[in-house]
């Protein structure tokens, strides 16, 4: 059991960006750690540096006191479930679990021993005499964690290990990892793109883009206080609705005017300082809600137009345009080309947006609307982000 | 962008090469001496060899215009390169052309056929000039009858006579080594997608038009190697011409390659640095052979 | 459909008559020795004799130059095996290391391989010999086996196999499992390579055995010569072929079918080789390098 530290941790390859830059980032030991991002955002090289794999350019990695920069991966007292799980092919299953502890000279009956006990809390007791070809995916992953976990790691490193799985079978994974974690008190890094795995698994969660660390927090507190507008944009899904809005000041304190409609807010003073200035305000599908079955009236409405809408039984994602600007930032065009949609990116990048944004809401499943109809959406006033368009750092209250 | 204010003792000492830096160099340690030894260091030697003379003095081209000018020299390359041009036309034509025969269908006729023709690749070197020395022996070759009609011969010596040399070494040549290809060819061939294949009979092609127009095409970059490889180890003739000289006692020269008139020049006249010069004049050829591919080759391209 | 079964029936003949070319030879040279050298000229090519003219025809192969004929097998049967496994030993862990390492200087030796191996050896044997006699290694097998047991192609395969076909997340894992860079080798990645360690045994072993030009050229001493080169010694002893050879003396009855049981005995080791290999020969060779 140990901590692990990086201190500065800085990769390059040469010219260009580096792929991790001055990463500060303190795990707590027998913490569950996720590492979330984007394609490229340098959590896998992260990742490796403490394995060992990557040689680290600059700054310091400790895993508990000791500094490992220079250690080989063997000295360092970690176990690792990769992607493709790199089950030795000429191997059984039991020979692939016994592997590492054959290496480290354990006299055989411990062998036997912690092979078998792996091998039960895995179930994979039926499978020990097979050659990983014959086996399905699940089971391979199995084995995978198997060779980690009898090694008694001070850290298991875990690089995206259920991206091969299908669907259930990864729903049910994530719930097994967690489990052997959590009973071996073992401290894990978690590396993965989906944030949904990112928010069900950690206790705390690190998500990075291009290499450097956006925030570090426990899942709910990335989800009710994103730090800018990347994390608030990654994290939730569908993706959090961006607008631009002006801020004014009206009787009871400031008002935030999008397009035509006009959002009364109160204690929001700490919005004063950007008084007639122009701000991103952010809303997620799930603080929409129809306003026929909202029911409360406190002022906070916009009117739109239904596009369209998707019924998902538990509830109905309804795609509204009303007239306000979408809000358009570098991350805002990054994200839509990571996601690969050309027709925001041509938007986007026209320059001069058309008035008309499109939000997304998750609605009761008892609403009525359809394509076509004109809607009138509640808001929930206390569950708005504001973001400083020029940092895209969230404006926060005290 | 944060920076390392923490610990920067040791910051500093972290070098930008860490513990794998040199990391295969010990495997490929062993192999080291032998590259340099059997394949760097004799280039470097004839180089020197040739532009030097049997003191050790430089004479910059003296040795190749020496060689030159030797009476052996232009009728060895000539040779050589009627034998090249012979052997790479059947190359061309025939190993393409049975590979393409043999990508039809019913494989396992095609691969009964495959390991026929590659058979005879085990007798390579002086076996297989001592088989065919039987086969253009009109006494007792089972092609006797195609001796006779073909090459006028209806004895040995007749076989031999000059004009047909460049002829059947590079039938010993195909022999021995057009099985080998023809199997790197189908391969080849095999490479191509299925799809294509349906797509061109769908559009009414026969197997004739696939064969020529859809297959051919495609595999003309293995074309290309199979001539540039065959070209430079061609110019290189030695086995072939040697053995048969004994045979034939006078009737074929000893010099009749350049590589035999290098081997002469060596040892009988122990002029090392005239062979050295001959030498270096198939090392370039064969050098240029290598670089061409190397270079423009997506064959040997692994690495990205 | 007619045309289709005449193209069928064109397609084989043009086969087959190509297969005669290549087989008959081989035929011939299978049945030669059943037969004495008159029966060679007068009865039929194909004819089998007798298995007493083998004998025979073993018996004054055998008695060529005192029992030489052995000593030409084991010497070609030492010189192959024993440079083959030089480059076994070398070579394929360099393939391993060039694929896998980043050592500066990694793509300068990729590539002198690369080209050295395409550049036809025979252009090499006259430095190589220079080489030899400059270090006075002329007349030991060493100076056989030594060049023999450079085999860039041996090297290259290995690269290839390494560079393409083992993940490197297998080695990643080995790593982190404990090993060291010479444990990972020895327990991941050489048995994951028995393919290729057995072909680059079989075409080091077959070019090394059918080599004529380096050892015709190095060795001096007859005792000490390969079967290829044995093969012309006994060429230049028969008179079967130029009657002014031979005789003179000592009676040499190396004639014909002698001759050509003596190329048989030649061949058949490394033909063995062949039928056993051939399916994993042809899978292996072509599928990983026409792999693009």
């Amino acid at each position: 059991m140990a901590s692990v530290t990086f201190e500065g941790v800085t990769k390059s390859y040469g010219e260009g960006p580096p792929a991790v830059d001055g990463l500060d980032l303190g795990i707590v030991d027998g913490e569950f750690m996720v590492l979330v991002g984007p394609s490229g955002c340098g959590k896998t090289t992260a990742l490796r540096m403490v394995a060992g794999l990557e040689d680290i350019t600059d700054g310091v990695v400790r895993i508990g006191d000791r500094v490992v920069n220079d250690l080989t991966p063997k000295r360092r007292d970690i176990a690792m479930v990769f992607q493709s799980y790199a089950l030795y092919p000429h191997l059984s299953v039991r020979d692939n679990i016994a592997f590492p502890l054959k290496i480290a000279k354990v006299p055989k009956d411990q062998i036997r021993t912690r092979v078998d006990d792996a091998a039960r809390i895995l179930d994979l007791e039926p499978y020990l005499k097979r050659k990983p070809r014959s086996l399905s995916g699940g089971q391979r992953q199995r084995v995978a964690m198997g060779r980690a976990i009898v090694r008694q790691p001070a850290v298991f490193l875990m690089d995206e290990p259920l991206s091969n799985l299908d669907a259930k079978l990864r729903v049910q994974m994530r719930a097994d990892i967690k489990k052997i974690q959590s009973n071996l008190g073992v401290t894990a890094i978690y590396v993965t793109h989906d944030q949904v795995e990112a928010m069900t698994m950690g206790d705390r969660v690190a998500v990075m883009r291009k290499g450097e660390l956006q925030q570090v927090a426990p899942p709910q507190e990335l989800y009710d206080r994103p730090v800018n507008l990347f994390v608030a944009g990654f994290i939730g899904s569908p993706a959090m609705n961006m607008l631009e809005a002006r801020v004014e000041r009206h009787a009871g304190g400031v008002a935030a005017v999008l397009g035509d409609a006009r959002l009364d807010l109160d204690d929001h003073a700490w919005l004063a300082p950007y008084e007639g200035r122009t701000v991103v305000l952010g809303i997620r599908p799930e603080d929409l809600e129809d306003a026929a079955i909202a029911g409360r009236d406190d002022g906070a409405r916009l009117r739109g137009q239904v596009e369209l809408r998707e019924a998902l039984g538990s509830e109905v994602l309804v795609h509204f345009t009303i007239a306000a600007r979408q809000a358009v930032t570098e991350d805002m065009r990054e994200l839509a080309e990571d996601v690969g949609d050309d027709r925001i990116v041509g938007q986007l990048a026209g320059g001069e947006q058309p008035a008309s944004a499109t939000l997304v809401g998750r609605f009761s499943p008892r609403t009525r609307v359809v394509e076509g109809d004109t809607v009138e959406v509640a808001v929930d006033q206390q569950a708005l982000h504001f973001f400083d368009p020029e940092t895209g750092l969230a404006i926060r209250g005290a | 962008m944060a920076s390392s204010v923490l610990t920067s003792e040791y910051a500093g000492a972290t070098r930008k090469r860490g513990p794998r830096a040199l990391q295969g160099l010990p495997f490929v340690l062993p192999y080291l001496p032998l590259l340099i030894v059997f394949g760097i260091a004799p280039t470097i030697y004839a180089l020197d060899l040739a532009f030097t003379d049997v003191g050790g003095g430089w004479v910059g081209f003296h040795n190749f215009v020496r060689t030159y000018d030797d009476f052996r020299f232009i009728p060895a390359f000539k040779h050589v390169l009627a034998y090249t041009s012979v052997w790479l036309g059947a190359l061309m034509v025939f190993v393409v052309g049975l590979a393409l025969l043999l990508h039809g269908r019913a494989n396992r006729v095609s691969a009964t056929f495959r390991f026929l023709f590659y058979m005879p690749g085990a007798l390579a070197g002086s076996a297989a000039v001592l088989v065919w020395l039987f086969m253009l022996d009109p006494s007792v070759s089972p092609g006797s009858f195609l001796l006779h009609h073909v090459l006028g011969a209806d004895i040995f010596a007749q076989s031999i006579a000059p004009g047909n040399l460049p002829f059947i070494f590079a039938m010993i040549a195909f022999w021995t080594g057009a099985g080998g290809w023809i199997v790197v060819m189908y391969g080849a061939l095999n490479t191509i997608p299925h799809d294509l294949e349906e797509a061109a009979r769908i559009d009414g092609a026969g197997p004739i038009a696939i064969a020529l127009r859809l297959k051919l095409p495609l595999i003309r970059k293995w074309i290309a190697y199979m001539v540039i490889l065959s070209f430079a180890t061609g110019t290189q003739l030695f086995v072939e011409p040697q053995i048969v000289q004994t045979a034939s006692f006078g009737l074929v020269p000893d010099t009749w390659s350049a590589n035999q008139l290098a081997y002469q020049l060596a040892f009988r006249y122990a002029d090392f640095n005239g062979a050295a010069a001959i030498a270096v004049d198939l090392l370039v050829i064969g050098l240029a052979a290598a670089v061409l591919i190397v270079t423009r080759g997506g064959l040997f391209r692994a690495e990205d | 459909m007619r045309i289709r079964v005449v193209g069928l029936g064109a397609r084989l003949v043009i086969l087959l008559t190509f297969a005669v070319f290549f087989v008959a030879p081989v035929l011939w040279l299978l049945l030669a020795p059943t037969k004495s050298d008159k029966a060679l000229i007068t009865n039929s090519p194909f004819s089998f004799g007798d298995f007493h003219h083998v004998a025979l025809a073993w018996k004054h192969l055998d008695a060529f130059s005192s029992h030489i004929f052995r000593r030409w097998i084991g010497n070609t049967l030492f010189y192959a095996l024993s440079a083959t496994a030089i480059t076994l030993v070398a070579g394929v862990p360099a393939g391993y290391g060039l694929a896998i390492g980043r050592f500066p200087g990694r793509r300068l030796v990729l590539s002198m391989t690369l080209v050295v191996m395409i550049v036809p050896a025979a252009a090499l044997v006259l430095p190589i010999f220079l080489e030899l006699n400059a270090v006075h290694l002329i007349g030991s097998s060493l100076s056989v086996i030594l060049p023999f047991s450079f085999f860039p192609f041996g090297v290259y395969l290995a690269y290839l196999y390494y560079a393409t076909a083992l993940p490197p997340s297998l080695l990643d894992a080995a790593r982190v499992d404990g090993c060291g860079e010479l444990q990972t080798f020895l327990r991941v990645a050489l048995p994951l390579a028995k393919p290729i360690v057995a072909l680059v045994f079989f075409f080091s072993f077959v070019a090394d055995w059918n080599n004529f030009f380096l050892p015709y050229v190095v060795l001096a001493d007859s005792n000490q010569y390969p079967i290829t080169v044995g093969l012309w010694d006994l060429l230049s002893a028969t008179p079967s072929f130029n009657p002014s050879v031979g005789g003179g003396g000592q009676s040499v009855n190396i004639f014909k079918p002698e001759l050509a049981l003596a190329t048989l005995i030649a061949v058949v080791p490394v033909a063995i080789v062949f039928l056993f290999s051939q399916r994993a020969l042809v899978r292996g060779l072509v599928g990983g390098a026409v792999k693009e």
